[in-house]
């Protein structure tokens, strides 16, 4: 028969496990929060771009504001400022995807494995660092907004709405990109599916209004539940109706990747 | 009741038809240092990431630290410290930074993780370059680093999977002494590698796996023992005394070929009677001018048991 060694003389068997978990996952998440941070190229295109996308489209397209159909903005650049934190979030959010397949790759996910972490705590803290520099980015990008002019008609209370709904959606976006990295363990198979959320964009609301659309495109772009309602709190003011709107919409996205992602992660738990 | 560290009974993977690990056993015995050769795919790392619950058996049995692999991997991964084959470091992180994160993952306190990190850098000679990013570090550095993560909570059993790959001489004799303190504190140490002579110089007992299956395990020396005798060869200073020699020597063993104008045998009894061969020459006033002894190499052991050659067999497969 063989008996149990014991414990190492550092295991506190008493510290709460909730408590511990949480712990762990914060620790995880900060990690995620300074490896991008740590790492330029992975963040800075995701805040340059979407403001050279808006500066070159409201130099274009500064007349438009005055057609019939365009609702009431300031300035194109105002009616652009919810497309370019989505945007942001399209570049950041797939980095939990890309940083855990190349977790997974070099052998740091196997390091976390053979650790007592809770198994949660991997996935959570992942994810929430990708929301928390996301937010983050967003909240960079409101005030650069702000700077050239376009106002958030929501106030503090739109702008803090603006970031949390990006928050959301960061995680939403991120569970597709974690769910692809647990699948596959490919970084680059992961950073190819990132693409799919710039169709998704170009094909909605997002740099122009649905009512100087037509035909089939117009039917397409109008089928968003989350640009419209946050770009009303940016143009027409607050409104519980619009953000809960695009909180409730963002959430069932979530629900669905991260369904996907735990089930991803179940599986590669299960194989191995 | 006894108490093994590490135990594997029957121990089997496979994927899918390939059978990479072919129920093994094993029995670690507590503080030692076990040493787990092989080629390179011959399974020894596909059977650690069993013992450490990276990977289920398909097959078999093993407990580590008196815990089910598979019932309590929890358990398991409280007790181990695991330092894997490539050192899986985010580059992008510091060192101290990189252990405080691997103190909250086994569950210690903030302070307790600061109070750890800063003895371990200080234990494996990085305190300076603690609060440096791990992309500056050397190959050493890293295994170091490697090394204090795996001791994060004091685990009492250490799985180290060839931690000296890649690393120049200086660095590989400094993980040897760090390792050899280790068990000296009483931990017991699984170390899987592919250098012969690491595992002479570190362990107390080893394996030998190929194919999947465990070929010879036991103590070093008497597996080299068990190959057969050590040859000894002797220079004769004096020609004259060349058949006076031949008759001393033929009482310590049987004949072997000579070169270099040498006597050659194979010593019965092996080292220990080396020096009855040189009182017995000796006082027959047979003057020698070189006397050498040698003993068969694990290489010896590997080959006995395989029919191939296990340093050749490595770099065939780093080539391939």
């Amino acid at each position: 028969m063989t008996a149990a060694v014991g414990l190492p003389s550092t295991f506190d068997g008493s510290r709460h496990r909730f408590r511990v978990t949480l712990e762990q996952g914060f620790a995880l998440a900060k990690r995620s929060v300074l490896s991008t941070w740590r790492s330029p190229a992975a963040w800075v295109p995701g805040l340059v771009l979407p403001l050279m996308i808006a500066a070159v489209y409201s130099a274009q397209f500064a007349m438009a504001t005055q057609l019939p159909q365009f609702p009431p903005v300031d300035s194109f650049l105002q009616y652009m400022l919810p497309a370019s934190v989505l945007q942001s979030i399209a570049f950041g959010a797939g980095n939990a995807g890309t940083d855990l397949a190349t977790d997974i790759e070099n052998g740091f996910f196997d390091r976390l494995m053979a650790s007592p972490v809770a198994r949660q705590s991997v996935l959570v803290g992942r994810i929430m660092g990708a929301a928390v520099f996301s937010g983050f980015e967003s909240l960079v990008l409101v005030l650069v907004f702000l700077a050239f002019g376009a106002p958030v008609k929501g106030g503090v209370g739109g702008v803090i709405a603006i970031i949390f709904i990006a928050g959301l959606l960061a995680i939403a976006v991120g569970g597709f990109g974690v769910a692809v990295a647990l699948r596959t363990g490919s970084p680059e198979a992961t950073q190819s599916m990132f693409p799919l959320t710039f169709v998704f964009l170009f094909m909605s609301s997002a740099f122009f209004p649905t009512e100087l659309m037509n035909g089939w495109y117009q039917q397409v772009a109008q089928s968003n539940f989350i640009i419209d309602p946050t770009r009303r709190l940016v143009i027409y003011g607050w409104s519980w109706t619009d953000l809960l709107q695009a909180v409730a919409v963002t959430l069932a996205v979530a629900a669905v990747s991260l369904s996907w992602s735990y089930r991803m992660y179940l599986r590669r738990l299960e194989v191995k | 009741m006894t108490t093994h560290p590490i135990s594997a009974h029957g121990l089997e993977r496979s994927f899918g038809t390939l059978v990479a690990v072919d129920g093994i056993d094993l029995e670690v015995e507590e503080g030692e240092i076990f040493g787990f050769l092989g080629p390179n795919g011959a399974g020894k790392s596909t059977t650690v990431r069993m013992l450490v619950t990276l990977l289920k058996p398909t097959g078999g049995t093993a407990s580590v630290a008196g815990y089910d692999v598979v019932e309590q991997p929890n358990m398991v991964r409280r007790s181990i410290g695991v330092a894997l084959q490539d050192a899986a470091i985010d580059p992008l992180m510091t060192g101290n930074e990189l252990l405080k994160l691997q103190a909250i993952l086994h569950g210690l306190g903030s302070r307790e993780a600061t109070r750890r990190s800063g003895e371990l850098l200080e234990r494996v000679g990085l305190t300076k370059a603690g609060n440096r990013r791990v992309g500056t570090y050397s190959g050493g550095m890293r295994r170091r680093l490697d090394l204090a993560l795996a001791l994060i909570h004091n685990p009492s059993v250490l799985f180290l999977d060839e931690p000296t790959t890649g690393l120049d001489p200086t660095s590989r004799l400094s993980m040897w002494e760090e390792v050899r303190a280790l068990n000296k504190e009483g931990t017991t140490v699984f170390l899987t590698t592919q250098y012969l002579e690491e595992a002479d110089q570190l362990a107390g007992r080893i394996a030998i796996i190929d194919g999947g299956r465990i070929v010879r395990q036991g103590d070093p020396a008497v597996l080299k023992d068990e190959v057969g005798d050590p040859t000894l060869r002797i220079e004769i200073g004096d020609s004259i005394m060349l058949d006076t020699a031949k008759a001393v020597l033929t009482t310590f063993g049987e004949w072997r070929p000579a070169r270099d104008g040498r006597l050659a045998i194979g010593l019965e009894g092996g080292a220990k009677r080396m020096a009855d061969v040189v009182r017995s020459l000796d006082a027959q006033g047979v003057p020698v001018a070189h006397i050498e002894l040698d003993t068969p190499s694990l290489d010896d052991v590997f080959s006995d048991a395989t029919g191939r050659r296990l340093e050749g067999a490595m770099v065939d497969d780093e080539e391939s």
